[in-house]
């Protein structure tokens, strides 16, 4: 990877029917805005699928972290089909567990467990992220 | 339904886009309709596994009716809809906002009072269109 990378892609499947997709994308949300601004990126996975070269390219150029909801890992398979091998792949309900049982899917019924869960998922974020950046 | 026939119900799949606020009014839109405006009669599903190819959820879409919701004019829900095979009735967020100009309805990770109350008509108009279509008997077993 180049010495100038600085920031890192961060793919979030954003499932619409289970709260691990809400978590994933909150989670992601949570890294850009607070944890680790400036150095990360998210790509918008619908437009990334749809063929959007600029979304494609960021992912081939940086490195990228996938996050997704559930063992299926739709984000981690439409990054590397389209861009190349992800960095690191994280999967909410391998977190958390049991623990998403309880989350909702929207945010208007989210609970101190909601935001709790996606705490947890987005620290976990942040740390493969400064990961990946210290070995570019 | 008199002669016991189940409907399936109308799916109601949004873009979730991640970077604007018009992605996150498209999700919540969705889940007021599906467990609060019209549950018995809508459901969602995730795009990204659609898109992936996923059979059971190719499937849903050429056996059941579809609306899509998208945040941006590059319409990534619909698209990715019809690529699957699926007809969808479409929606976007744009043209509701447009009724509100000057609007700020919050951030791509929140709503604000103002963003609820466009998620809510959003919803309103895709619940009405779901009903009528559920009625007209659309998606059925």
């Amino acid at each position: 990877m180049s010495e100038e990378i600085t920031k890192v892609g961060i793919i979030s499947c954003s499932g619409e029917a289970i709260p691990e997709g809400t978590i994933a994308r909150l989670a992601v949300r949570r890294v850009l805005e607070s944890l680790r601004p400036g150095k990360t990126a998210t790509l918008c996975l619908p437009l990334f699928l749809a063929g959007e070269e600029g979304e494609r390219n960021f992912a081939i150029t940086h490195p990228t972290i996938s996050i997704d909801g559930c063992p299926k890992q739709c984000a981690k398979w439409g990054t590397e089909k389209h861009s190349g091998p992800v960095s690191a792949a994280l999967v909410v309900s391998e977190i958390l567990g049991t623990d998403a049982a309880s989350c909702s899917r929207s945010s208007r019924h989210a609970s101190q467990i909601d935001r709790d869960a996606v705490s947890s998922v987005a620290e976990k974020i942040a740390i493969e992220v400064d990961k990946v950046l210290a070995h570019t | 339904m008199e002669d016991g026939a189940k409907k399936k119900p109308v799916l109601v799949i949004p873009c979730s886009g991640i970077g604007k606020v018009h992605g996150l009014l498209t999700r919540e839109a969705t889940y007021l309709v599906t467990d609060e405006m019209a549950p018995e009669q809508t459901e969602t599903m995730c795009l990204a596994l659609l898109v992936k190819g996923e059979p059971e959820a190719v499937e849903a879409v050429k056996t059941q009716t579809c609306i899509t919701i998208d945040g941006c004019p590059k319409a990534c829900a619909e698209k990715n809809v019809k690529i699957a095979g699926g007809n969808p009735v479409v929606f976007t967020v744009i043209e509701t906002i447009k009724e509100h100009p000057g609007a700020k309805p919050g951030s791509p990770t929140e709503l604000n009072d103002e963003g609820w109350n466009i998620a809510r008509e959003i919803a309103s108009k895709i619940a009405a269109t779901a009903a009528r279509l559920h009625c007209d008997g659309e998606g059925m077993e």
